[in-house]
């Protein structure tokens, strides 16, 4: 208190000899000094996407430095993987980016089919490849929905979690559970989908694409938002490879690369030779490229390809088995495989190691939140708070995945 | 935060004012928002549209604890953020309540046996009132949950004994 | 370019701390305990020389790994005495993938940090320190990433004790 009673003294003492210098009452510039404030903003924050710390350190709105915390939702996963058996470690996959757990789940197995090296049958590619874009647009959702929400717009939020409840209304009659399937399994998928589910699925397709361009036209188009994210958060692309970036934070700098298509697995590569969907890349039409409206735009565009790849499956889905004929108590092959699928978020890599033991030897996580929010030390110094807030939601992390 | 703690014989004038003051409070207790893992999107569900909670009138989330009454761990609790939690909670304005949200809150969830860094609950630290089962628990187990807890205001009183104070 | 066309380039390029490769094998008819090695091909780098190898596959023409997409370690058993380092890259440019693995002595796991390659494995780097124990020789930004910054021990070590209590709390 001594130091600022002091300051503020000696402020007045400055303010009067400017004012006897001046000869009275007069108009006169100070300069002001101000002390930098160190802003812990988390753990607990409505726009963090969970429980993430930014400790910030703002020079009035100007934030000149930040570092992430990370941890706070640590649960371990890795360690558990090494001590449960391969078909019990399914539901912990769920729980990393608990908002694509179908996705995560399909990781999982397709890592552990490269080392098991079998085949799956084709309804069950067909079934997973379904769920799996339904939940990438199911995600989305939330990105758009939330993002709306930090940005402080509140309508946006109500309309993506009315269109997440049609798709969770889905998921749940074919497992049965609303966020944490455990749908997709070694082998192949876990139910055969009841009578009338893929009618509803195609019926889901059609509301929806008549719904998406109202969204676009809500939030996308708002002129508020553009001038909130345009211009706001410039990754140029030799920092988008430098930082290891994947997903559409990648493809927001106008870097083409979709694991779908480049490297593609699972029935991608034959959907992408019928010429069913495309890959949505920034162009900076809002401002530079590689600002956060390009990584919101990739996104919303996503939605409408992953509504393309559902119809084609629902056109060219056969009957058929759905699960390989496995062991109840599966024993894995020594040997060791990386396989990284195109998550709503990036790359999400598996890397297990089997000693031919029914426990794995170690299932290592790459989660792309992780890598996707190493950027903000160096995005966040020079902006302002408000713009913080729009990048880190930009970044769209789910701190499960970032803490494993 | 037993106002007229034996102040008073208990009488019509003090049950009427007992059922006012929990009525009021039931009806618009406002949740803090803390969501932590999957729990917490069940919870943003219960907040969206379709299993509105504002018509419990909980709809208004807090951000900040000081204007909060009632904290829903929603999520897994582990040592790094146990600290954070007590410090939130101690923040908070009685009356106060706790939700513990999931079956991770409740009692470490799928982490128990292997988490070597997961809370295993997250009474351990907080006094907890209602506890809600499921990984993650249906929008409405959590309504159940609110309902429940809404029960447990209504039933207690401000003059008669003391309620569970922080 | 598939394994053996990146192997051979590498092998061209003398690239330096490569070692050798590891590919996937049947089991040995001859050998009843061998169960052969399923799976995916990687390359064995020595770990002191990983830098170098590192900047060889960045800046290659025809091998272009411009994205470093993991760093990890694995401990492969309690008696092992060996850590290993898996290191995944990624190129954009020519759409093929690299799984690198180097071996460090368990007693006392020093390499250089990658940090100077690429700038993604700075947090990678923190991760595997504290859950392992390896000193990355070098790091900009040693602390801890996941774990509080008081935990003792090394979780992800197959010798890893769980602990009793923290601050007071049962872990029970």
């Amino acid at each position: 208190m001594d130091e600022r009673s002091t300051a503020t003294e000696q402020l007045e003492a400055r303010v009067r000899e400017a004012q006897v210098a001046g000869g009275g009452e007069q108009e006169f510039m100070l300069d002001v000094r101000t002390q930098d404030m160190e802003v812990n903003f988390g753990p607990q924050h409505p726009a963090t996407h969970g429980v993430m710390r930014v400790l910030m350190r703002t020079d009035g709105e100007l934030c000149t430095g930040a570092q992430p915390h990370l941890g706070y939702l640590h649960r371990c996963a890795e360690k558990i993987g090494e001590n449960v058996e391969w078909l019990q470690y399914l539901p912990y996959t769920d729980r990393y980016d608990y908002l694509a757990a179908m996705n995560n789940n399909l990781g999982y197995s397709m890592a552990v089919e490269a080392v098991l090296g079998i085949e799956i049958p084709r309804r069950a590619e067909m079934l997973r490849v379904i769920c799996a874009e339904l939940n990438r647009i199911g995600s989305h959702l939330i990105a758009f929905g939330t993002y709306g929400l930090d940005i402080g717009a509140f309508t946006p939020f109500f309309y993506a979690f009315r269109e997440r409840e049609w798709m969770q209304a889905l998921f749940e009659k074919i497992c049965g559970a609303r966020l944490t399937y455990s749908y997709i399994r070694i082998g192949g998928v876990f139910n055969d989908a009841p009578p009338g589910w893929l009618e509803e699925v195609a019926l889901f397709c059609d509301t929806f694409e008549q719904k998406w361009p109202e969204y676009y036209d809500l939030l996308i188009e708002n002129q508020i938002f553009i001038k909130r994210t345009a211009n706001v958060g410039i990754i140029p692309h030799d920092m988008a490879l430098d930082f290891g970036l994947t997903g559409p934070m990648l493809r927001a700098s106008g870097i083409d690369f979709d694991l779908r298509r480049d490297l593609p697995y699972s029935l991608y590569g034959e959907i992408w030779k019928d010429g069913a969907f495309r890959i949505p890349v920034g162009k900076g039409e809002k401002g530079h490229l590689g600002d956060c409206w390009d990584r919101t735009w990739v996104r919303m565009v996503e939605m409408m390809e992953s509504i393309k790849i559902v119809r084609w499956c629902l056109a060219h889905i056969e009957e058929g088995p759905v699960l390989g004929d496995l062991p109840k108590t599966l024993r894995v092959p020594p040997g060791e495989a990386y396989v990284g699928i195109e998550n709503p978020r990036g790359e999400l890599g598996h890397y297990v190691v089997s000693g031919g033991d029914k426990v794995a030897l170690r299932v290592r996580v790459r989660g792309p939140s992780f890598t996707n929010l190493a950027v903000l030390e160096d995005l966040l110094p020079g902006s302002l708070v408000g713009d913080a807030i729009a990048i880190i939601g930009s970044t769209d992390i789910v701190v499960g995945e970032t803490d494993r | 935060m037993a106002l007229l703690e034996n102040s008073f014989e208990e009488n019509v004038l003090t049950t009427k004012v007992d059922w006012l003051i929990n009525w009021a409070r039931l009806s618009s207790i406002w949740p803090m928002t803390f969501g932590l893992a999957c729990c917490a999107i069940e919870m943003m569900a219960v907040g969206a549209a379709h299993h509105d909670i504002d018509r419990f009138g909980a709809g208004a989330f807090r951000a900040t604890p000081r204007q909060a009454d009632l904290m829903i761990v929603a999520g897994t609790v582990n040592f790094k953020m146990g600290d954070r939690i007590k410090r939130l909670y101690d923040q908070m304005p009685s009356p106060k309540y706790v939700m513990a949200m999931g079956a991770c809150a409740t009692g470490g969830g799928p982490y128990y046996k292997y988490g070597y860094t997961v809370m295993k609950g997250v009474d351990r630290i907080v006094p907890v009132d209602v506890y809600i089962a499921g990984c993650p628990p249906r929008p409405e187990a959590l309504l159940e949950g609110l309902m429940k807890l809404q029960e447990k205001i209504r039933n207690s009183s401000v003059v008669r004994k003391p309620a569970r104070t922080a | 370019m598939d394994f053996q066309g990146i192997n051979d380039r590498l092998l061209v390029l003398h690239a330096p701390g490569l070692l050798g490769a590891d590919e996937p094998r049947p089991p040995d008819p001859a050998d009843k305990k061998d169960k052969g090695r399923s799976g995916d091909p990687y390359v064995l780098v020595d770990p002191q020389q990983l830098v170098p190898f590192l900047e060889v596959c960045r800046d290659d023409e025809r091998l272009r790994f411009e994205l470093l997409v993991d760093l990890t370690a694995t401990d492969p058993a309690v008696d092992d005495e060996q850590l290993w380092i898996n290191v995944a890259l990624l190129s954009v440019t020519h759409r093929h993938r690299l799984s690198i693995k180097c071996q460090l002595p368990k007693a006392d796991p020093v390499l250089p940090s990658t940090t100077p390659v690429y700038r993604a494995s700075q947090w990678h780097e923190r991760e595997c320190a504290e859950m392992f124990g390896i000193t990355f020789a070098g790091h900009p930004d040693p602390r801890h990433m996941l774990l509080p910054d008081d935990w003792v021990g090394h979780p992800l070590r197959k010798d890893y004790e769980f602990p009793k209590e923290y601050h007071g709390i049962s872990c029970e």
